[in-house]
């Protein structure tokens, strides 16, 4: 049934989350907030929380990559200098600490690093393939672009609350 | 606050239209004119001189470059470390900036990460030369083989190979990631090949929210990360003294002092490039002076953190109880390096002074001048932690060894000047050297501050 | 299965070296009688001959890049000319295979390593060239191939490369070497022995410059047999291999001792001993 999407293209900051507010507003009946998205050239949190509390789980990925780094690093590190025939080097242990904290903290940032930015393309849905989504290059210039996807009683409220903000420009299609 | 303020005091014009900023950033990406490929074949020359160089020492062996015993390492573990030095500018400007929401690094912080990123390539450039069997370089990599042999993790030089690879690493993450919405600024309003090249490197990014989102944490989270990482890589190289027990070397505090100093040296090198970039590309509304004067007063603190640390270093040998120490010192000040050593002192030391003037700061041809002499400084102050105490070391018999680099040192790390210059230009042309949309954010927030003080 | 073999031997990979019996059997260490030398060379000649070691010629020489594996430092006493030798002192000096040597820990591919009879191991394979192990040497008693001696500097012209002893290999260019105690006859001694099935005797292998010393200023020898020369040599100068200061040093009090190692108190733990020459002070 939420077979339409519409992208209305706005001025500034302003009149997009007047518009916004306006659909909160008027509440209607089969309207999926989370199908709801803004397009933005600059990221605008105030404006996003208009939209609702929405997760960001970067961090928990940022934990679990630095612990796997460090953990991981040590004993492959422990284990390595344990087996390497038991090389003796300057009267120091074999496994000694202090070059092994400095290897595990270094894989420990390596892991934190490389986890997180996996993370990042995981939660924000990178790479995406842009046919299947409405866009308009105008978002990347200056204008701000509020999508809405929904049946097609709802879209055409949708089109009056836009057309009441100042839109500047609008697009719908049919998604199969 | 007076809301009448004159356009040269602030860091950016607040009325600066978002499609301007495309259109200004943009326009640097166009195909290259003359001027360009003419300069590209400069640094390409000079980079084959070092290439020759290499060839040469690489055929005949490591004696051409004039080292022997005891003198073992030479400018290229100095041009090493210093190259390692220039990298910090990035991290400096690109993560701790950001964190503490330092705006005013917005329109410089793109090329600057570059800058890190090939300077790190360069670096790596003289691990390898610098190598007896380059060709065996790989037996320091921890890869499984049938006889179950692994580097030496006790090496200072080990931990070099492993920290210098998580740093480059994370370094072109972070400045990939932080670039992926220009990226799709350029595919935007791109077309033919460039279309294609910058769509698949913006990985369908739309500026929706979930992107923005996720992206805005991301990006805090890497540049939390790096900033103890950029403090550990430098710590590390200098362990490669520090952890030894030459006299002139074994001094706890070279961790920070190399710190201090690749600081230095990145931001300094930060200005030069800011000035040609500015110049070349016509950025005079984003690469503002203001903007140049906040860097070049940074620059002033981090020489006088280095400056202390320099000096600690001699008050800690002088009031200390090794004599050897004493003695090597008092050898870089007096012996066959003194012209160097006292140079390094007077570059690094004495010149930043010039910055404390409004009007130096502000003279685009001083600062020019004085930034690559402040890199000068701090290129002759890793050779003269690395070379002097060989020439003066514990044991008596190696005393009275002069040893100067050969023509074939020096051509390489000529040519490895010409390396990074050929990098940088390449960047320059494929990649936005001007953050877009951060620039765009920074006059977005300052319009909205203005608006808010004048209705206060 | 590696981490259990960590995990067991813990306490052992934890330990850290020299601990007094850490070589129960074999330890080869050395004593050099600075009052015998003569300055002669015959050990440095001895040296090259059994180690392939490159002549390089008075240009390299003289810039330093010698491959001296023995070498005779002369010191000059400009005062004492009236002394049979004018004021010089010889002091020959090669790799003191010290117990916690610090060109060990600081090779970043591990060529460098302690062997179980208390030698200094150098892997020609493994070695990349990094020279870190020499600037880390206090001694530098370590000496890097800058050229490729057998191939493109021809320093064994026909027919010396029929001089070259089989035992050893030629090094090629990038690899750093030094003396190595004569490993390749310790080798053979230890085969011999123990095929055989008896311990090394005292005087079975001696090193090159042992051998060609006229005047037996090197004693070489294993330090664990109490009845060897060189731990009879040590253990009369008081002289003992896990301490960083000896009784010559602590006071006044035993003037008779000349055992001294150089460079004591970097704590390297030598295993070379010089005694010093005897002075006649009052005359």
């Amino acid at each position: 049934m939420n077979n339409k999407r519409i992208l209305g293209l706005f001025n500034d900051f302003d009149q997009a989350s007047a518009a916004i507010r306006e659909l909160r507003g008027a509440d209607l009946p089969h309207l999926d907030w989370n199908e709801v998205t803004i397009k933005s050239p600059i990221e605008h949190p105030d404006v996003e929380s208009l939209l609702g509390v929405r997760s960001i789980p970067i961090r928990k990925y940022t934990l679990l990559g630095a612990l796997l780094g460090g953990g991981l690093g040590f004993l492959g590190i422990a284990t390595a200098q344990g087996n390497f025939f038991q090389q003796l080097k300057g009267g120091k242990p074999i496994i000694p600490f202090p070059p092994d904290f400095v290897l595990t903290y270094e894989m420990f940032i390596l892991g934190g690093v490389y986890i997180t930015v996996l993370g990042f393309l995981i939660s924000a849905g990178l790479p995406t393939r842009m046919k299947s989504d409405l866009y308009n290059v105008a978002v990347s210039g200056d204008q701000i672009g509020v999508m809405v996807k929904s049946n097609a009683h709802c879209v055409d409220a949708v089109r009056g609350i836009f057309e009441r903000h100042h839109v500047l420009s609008i697009q719908e299609e049919v998604v199969k | 606050m007076n809301s009448v303020t004159q356009a040269k005091d602030k860091d950016i014009r607040e009325d600066l239209s978002w499609s301007q900023i495309n259109r200004d950033v943009l326009a640097s990406l166009e195909r290259p004119r003359a001027t360009y490929w003419v300069l590209f074949a400069l640094a390409f020359a000079v980079f084959l001189v070092g290439l020759g160089c290499e060839a040469y020492q690489y055929d005949t062996g490591l004696g051409v470059s004039g080292m022997n015993n005891p003198d073992v390492w030479g400018l290229y573990i100095a041009t090493f470390i210093f190259w390692i030095g220039m990298s910090h500018s990035g991290t400096l400007l690109s993560a701790i900036l950001h964190i503490i929401h330092a705006d005013w690094r917005k329109p410089i912080y793109r090329f600057a990460e570059a800058m890190t990123t090939f300077s790190l390539m360069t670096a790596g450039l003289f691990v390898a030369v610098h190598l007896g069997r380059l060709w065996e370089i790989y037996y320091a990599l921890p890869y499984p083989n049938e006889r179950w042999t692994w580097p030496n993790f006790q090496s200072p030089l080990l931990w070099d190979a492993m920290a210098i690879f998580t740093y480059l690493s994370s370094s072109i993450l972070f400045l990939y990631v932080g670039a992926i919405p220009d990226f799709a600024i350029c595919r935007d309003y791109a077309t033919g090949w460039r279309k294609t090249f910058y769509g698949k490197l913006a990985l369908g990014w739309m500026g929706t929210d979930r992107q923005w989102r996720n992206f805005r944490v991301s990006y805090l989270v890497i540049a939390c990360f790096l900033i103890p990482l950029a403090v550990s890589v430098h710590s590390i190289v200098a362990s490669d003294f520090a952890m030894s027990q030459q006299p002139g070397w074994h001094i706890t505090s070279f961790p920070p002092y190399f710190v201090a100093g690749a600081l230095y040296s990145g931001c300094a090198a930060i200005i030069t490039l800011f000035i040609i970039l500015r110049h070349v590309f016509r950025f005079e509304e984003y690469m503002t002076l203001p903007i140049l004067d906040k860097t070049a007063r940074l620059t002033f603190a981090i020489a006088m953190v280095w400056t202390y640390l320099n000096c600690i270093e001699y008050a800690t040998v002088w009031y200390g109880d090794s004599e050897v120490a004493k003695e090597t010192l008092m050898q870089r000040a007096t012996g066959p390096y003194s012209v160097y050593w006292w140079a390094m002192n007077f570059l690094g030391s004495v010149l930043p002074f010039t910055l404390i003037f409004k009007k130096v700061r502000a003279n685009l041809s001083a600062m020019m001048v004085i930034s690559l002499l402040l890199n000068l400084g701090m290129w002759l102050e890793r050779w003269m932690i690395v070379t002097p105490t060989f020439s003066h070391g514990y044991y008596p018999w190696t005393w009275n060894h002069s040893f100067f680099p050969s023509l074939v040192q020096w051509g390489i790390v000529f040519g490895s000047f010409g390396w990074f210059g050929m990098l940088f230009m390449l960047f320059c042309k494929l990649v936005p050297s001007v953050s877009m949309y951060e620039v765009k954010e920074m006059v977005f927030h300052r319009k909205l501050a203005r608006l808010h003080a004048s209705q206060a | 299965m590696s981490l259990d073999a960590t995990l067991n031997d813990w306490t052992k990979l934890r330990q850290t070296h020299p601990l007094p019996g850490s070589h129960p059997d074999l330890k080869w260490a050395m004593a050099i009688d600075l009052d015998a030398c003569t300055g002669c060379n015959a050990c440095v000649v001895a040296c090259y001959a059994e180690n392939n070691l490159p002549v390089v010629g008075k240009e390299k020489f003289a810039a330093g890049q010698a491959m001296h594996w023995m070498r005779i430092e002369r010191y000059w006493n400009e005062a004492d000319e009236n002394a049979p030798e004018q004021g010089a002192q010889f002091l020959p000096m090669m790799c003191q295979q010290c117990e916690a040597a610090p060109c060990e820990t600081v090779c970043p591919v591990g060529a460098t390593n302690h062997t179980n009879d208390g030698l200094n191991s150098q892997v020609y394979n493994r070695c990349i060239g990094s020279r870190y192990c020499s600037a880390n040497c206090p001694y530098k008693v370590r000496y890097f191939n800058w050229y490729n001696y057998p191939e493109q500097v021809k320093a064994w012209p026909e027919p010396l490369p029929m001089q070259l002893n089989p035992d050893l290999t030629v090094r090629t260019k990038g690899v750093m070497e030094k003396c190595t105690f004569c490993v390749q006859r310790l080798t053979d001694a230890k085969n011999n022995a123990r095929t055989e099935g008896r311990p090394i005797r005292d005087g079975e292998v001696t090193t090159a410059c042992a051998q060609a010393c006229p005047t037996s200023a090197i004693t070489f020898g294993n330090l664990s047999d109490a009845h060897s020369q060189v731990a009879q040599k040590w253990r009369l100068q008081r002289v003992e291999l896990d301490k960083d200061k000896q009784l010559k040093d602590i006071d006044g009090s035993h003037p008779g001792l000349r055992g001294y190692r150089i460079f004591e108190d970097l704590r390297p733990y030598p295993s070379v001993m010089y005694l010093e020459r005897v002075r006649d002070t009052q005359a």
